[in-house]
């Protein structure tokens, strides 16, 4: 009840300070400057609080509520149990706002320095309004009764021994049942990757809104140059951070989910990548504005588009539009989510390119360098191709409402969609992102290039042989990897010489060998894997991909998991895989989990396909017999020919006394020819079928019982009875232990994503002090 | 006009027309059995697992065999590349996408799908109470 009206007071705070903050822009006024950051720090106190109270019914267990009773239980570890808090639409949708709303503060006062404050803020203002709204409509405070009333509302006195219900009206002698058990975490979502990835994802969403919100500031108080300065830093912060969640991302897919890589190009990566690659556009065309001037309606039109982007995605991936199409089953989360996230879209388009094309006439024209030899030109190629590969991903991604719209139909598209268009680009990236490195601003002489060109372009090709040492690959791809190679040499290259000059300046570079390096492992990990399916019997070695596996059995996790153990053998060296299958009680099936051992040059990957039961020893089977027909069981002829009925007389049967039913089988073997009688008692009303034994004439014994006597119920004209068949051992087919059945696959070089990845965010983070420094120096210059 | 901006124009305009063709070209369409054998080429059938028709995991081919009813009432042979589903048991239908080769149809993917939310939920709620 306290959470639904703290939000609600939280959405008044942030549109009264947007409200106010638009008021300043249009009269300064020092009480409403004043009123507007009260008004601002109030509804994020607000949202602080209410995102505590929802913590505290998670922590306290108030299974009540609907939203703490659907994603957690009183079993899970306190960190999972936290992470709880944002399993669901409602939480993520609170965090998203969290974030969004803590973010402003320090936004405020950044702003105000740059005397950027009133417009800003009041832009910034409106997007927290508009999270608030979500929450308010999607509120995380509901009751369980609201949200099934016809299980849990009750009328009249509440029987004695129920504990869990609450009085709702005295009056009416009305009150609800409530669960003592929450729903629990899905078992997919229940590893430490849950509590770190969505968490940064987030911020990563949040920090998107801020270059937005500074664009519509600049236009409105029209600045077209120096609000570049401005935004730069934020810009990277929220590539950096977003980028790290799309990697986590991509980690904990590899790692836990089983997707067998990174990167599946499934809707939910997708979506955030589109916003990043944008994001990373306008990091590149606003250094060239900074140097030249140019591109000033470029950098409005990328800022704007990128917090598009990410409404955008959120509306594919929340709204339940993408339905069928995708591996995830994704949740309609009702019209009303869908409707505001739309007319979101359309406000925040609205806003902004309405404002970019009233201001669009009076801003500077500052033609792009004519140069094709400057870096001023390959940071436009780069950007544009950046922008085209986001553009395609985004169409990519949306087939099933392309589709909807022109053939009434949704489909989505193939994987290969995305390699075939993202591959030219990729390579038209990597290739810009090394030549530019090498070239001068505005315009550099053929032959100075050609001179240090040399030096990258043989490292490259180097590095590319090396790769070709794996394997033949289709050309494009290795041009892929002579690119990358390429942006790898140069930016080391450029990057030595910068560092030898200012450290702090060599970001740039550093993030550039990053893409580089991670670009090359995506090619040996994905295209040069190799993949093979096991049957690992238990306890013996199987050569493969030039390890020995050795299934040696499984092992408990917790009550539910199983890991099944295999040994590796390289070299000597031994290391241990446990990948782990199990039938989940939450998703009601089998769960798979695989597991890995990462080597210096390669991980062996190991997924879990099956377990299959040894066949060695007795083995039963269940034989449904007729009057009359024959069967065989192992090297016998079965034939049931009739009941005997003596001692079971009509009236003891039904007065419950005990009696006996004999059901005579002929059992054939060979010419020798025996009948067997398989009884069924009943004594005290328990009945039991005893087991008869019939030796072979090589000395094996088989068991036959009555399994069920089907003549009761069905036509008694035609008796069925099921027997159940123990049959020795097979001497002649050798039988097989229990069989662990994997999918291996080696992924060489996957260390160089890793790497690389940590290469880029230190690449970004030298870059965000930089360019925040840079921006103080502006500052005092200017007073 | 610049060779510059005319070459730019061909660029950009190559790239439309290529990557719109890939797109047709990779959207993989919704149909049942019967289109899948006309046409020919990769399509998505939705479905309904037969279960009283055997369905098991061959260990040594690395596939699961199953029955699928289509929607048009249509039962076949699918044979799975790869292990059984998630969640096969829970889905109320399943899609399988691939193309008929033979007798039977051969997925590389088999998604299912689950009850919606809600349904399931008044069942667990009672359950957890």
């Amino acid at each position: 009840m306290i959470g639904g009206i703290l939000v609600k007071a939280g959405f008044a705070a942030a549109l009264a300070s947007s409200v106010l903050y638009y008021l300043v822009v249009r009269t300064p006024h020092a009480r409403h400057l004043h009123l507007a950051r009260l008004a601002y720090h109030g509804s994020v106190l607000f949202l602080v609080a209410a995102s505590g109270v929802l913590l505290n019914l998670i922590l306290t267990h108030q299974f009540q509520f609907t939203y703490v009773w659907s994603y957690s239980s009183t079993d899970l570890p306190l960190s999972l149990l936290i992470s709880t808090f944002y399993a669901g639409q409602e939480g993520s949708f609170m965090l998203w706002a969290l974030y969004t709303s803590l973010i402003g503060v320090f936004l405020m006062s950044y702003t105000a320095r740059k005397g950027y404050e009133a417009e800003v803020m009041s832009v910034y203002g409106l997007i927290v309004t508009f999270l608030m709204l979500m929450l308010v409509v999607k509120n995380p405070f509901a009751y369980i009764w609201d949200t099934f009333p016809g299980d849990l509302l009750q009328t009249g006195p509440i029987p004695p021994g129920v504990t869990n219900a609450v009085v709702l009206d005295a009056a009416k002698s009305l009150w609800a049942r409530f669960p003592a058990e929450g729903k629990g975490l899905n078992p997919l979502l229940q590893n430490y990757w849950m509590v770190i990835h969505p968490q940064v994802l987030f911020m990563g969403f949040s920090a998107m809104a801020v270059p937005y919100a500074m664009a519509i500031g600049g236009l409105w108080k029209r600045d077209y140059h120096s609000w570049i300065n401005v935004a730069t830093p934020w810009a990277v912060f929220g590539a950096m951070v977003l980028g790290t969640g799309i990697i986590l991302g991509g980690y904990w897919a590899y790692e836990t989910l089983g997707w067998g890589g990174f990167w599946a190009w499934d809707p939910v990566e997708n979506s955030s990548l589109v916003p990043w690659l944008i994001c990373v556009a306008t990091i590149h065309t606003s250094l060239t504005q900074r140097k030249s001037g140019a591109f000033v309606r470029t950098n409005f039109a990328l800022s704007i588009l990128a917090f598009l982007a990410v409404i955008y995605s959120t509306f594919l991936t929340r709204s339940g539009i993408l339905g069928e199409t995708s591996v995830h089953s994704f949740v309609d989360p009702g019209m009303w989510v869908y409707w505001l996230l739309l007319s979101w879209m359309a406000i925040f388009s609205a806003v902004g390119f309405g404002m970019l094309f009233v201001r669009m006439r009076e801003m500077p024209k500052v033609p792009v360098e004519h140069s094709m030899l400057s870096r001023d030109f390959a940071l436009f190629l780069g950007a544009a191709a950046l922008t085209l590969m986001s553009l395609f991903v985004l169409v990519g991604t949306s087939a099933p409402i392309i589709t909807t719209l022109a053939k009434g139909k949704a489909s989505a598209v193939d994987i290969m969609y995305y390699v075939r268009t993202n591959l030219p680009l990729g390579i038209a990236i990597t290739f810009l992102a090394g030549l530019g490195q090498l070239l001068w601003w505005r315009s550099s002489r053929m032959s100075s290039l050609v001179r240090r060109l040399a030096w990258p372009v043989a490292a490259a090709a180097v590095i590319t042989a090396l790769v070709l040492l794996l394997g033949w690959e289709e050309p494009l791809m290795l041009l892929f990897v002579f690119t990358s190679a390429f942006s790898l040499t140069a930016n080391m290259l450029v990057g030595l010489e910068i560092y030898k000059g200012n450290p702090k300046f060599a970001g740039g570079a550093l993030a550039h060998i990053g893409i580089a390096v991670m670009c090359i492992g995506f090619v040996t990990s994905e295209r040069y894997d190799q993949k093979a399916t096991l049957s690992l019997e238990k306890n013996k070695p199987v050569p493969a991909l030039g390890y020995t596996l050795t299934y040696t059995g499984h092992r408990m996790i917790d009550a539910e998991k199983y890991g099944f153990v295999v040994e590796v053998e390289r070299d000597g060296r031994k290391r241990e895989v446990a990948p782990v299958m199990y039938v989940s009680e939450f998703t009601q099936s089998i769960m798979r989990h695989p597991d890995l051992v990462n080597y210096l040059t390669r991980d062996l990957y190991v997924a879990p396909m099956s377990l299959e039961e040894p066949t060695k020893g007795p083995l039963e089977q269940t034989l449904e017999l007729e009057r009359g027909t024959l069967k065989t069981v192992g090297g016998l002829s079965v034939t049931f020919r009739t009941f005997d009925m003596k001692g079971a007389n009509r009236d003891a049967m039904m007065e419950g006394k005990p009696f006996e039913i004999k059901m005579l089988l002929d059992v054939t073997e060979g010419r020798k020819s025996t009948s067997l009688a398989l009884r069924m008692t009943s004594a005290g009303g328990s009945v039991e079928f005893p087991v008869t034994s019939y030796t072979d004439k090589d000395g094996a014994t088989y068991e036959f019982r009555i399994g069920r006597l089907r003549s009761e119920q069905d036509d008694m004209a035609v008796p069925k009875v099921e027997v159940v068949a123990r049959t020795p051992a097979d001497r002649s087919a050798p039988g097989k232990e229990e069989t662990l059945v994997i999918e291996a696959s080696v992924k060489p070089f996957i260390n160089l994503v890793w790497v690389g990845t940590v290469t880029l965010i230190i690449g970004f983070l030298l870059t965000i002090i930089r360019r925040v420094q840079e921006s103080h120096v502006k500052d005092e210059s200017e007073v | 006009m610049n060779i510059k901006v005319v070459a730019g124009l061909i660029v950009i305009v190559a790239g439309i027309v290529l990557s719109a063709v890939n797109f047709i070209d990779s959207n993989v369409e919704y149909g049942d059995f019967a289109d899948a054998q006309r046409i020919g080429k990769r399509i998505q059938v939705k479905g309904e697992w037969v279960r009283d028709q055997e369905s098991f995991f061959d260990a040594g081919k690395a596939q699961f065999i199953f029955y699928m009813k289509d929607d048009a009432g249509v039962v076949r042979k699918v044979v799975l590349e790869g292990a059984k589903p998630n969640n096969f048991e829970l889905a109320t239908s399943v899609v399988a996408k691939g193309k008929i080769d033979g007798e039977a149809f051969h997925a590389s993917e088999v998604l299912t799908k689950c009850p919606s939310k809600y349904e399931g939920d008044s069942a667990s709620v009672q359950k957890t109470l």
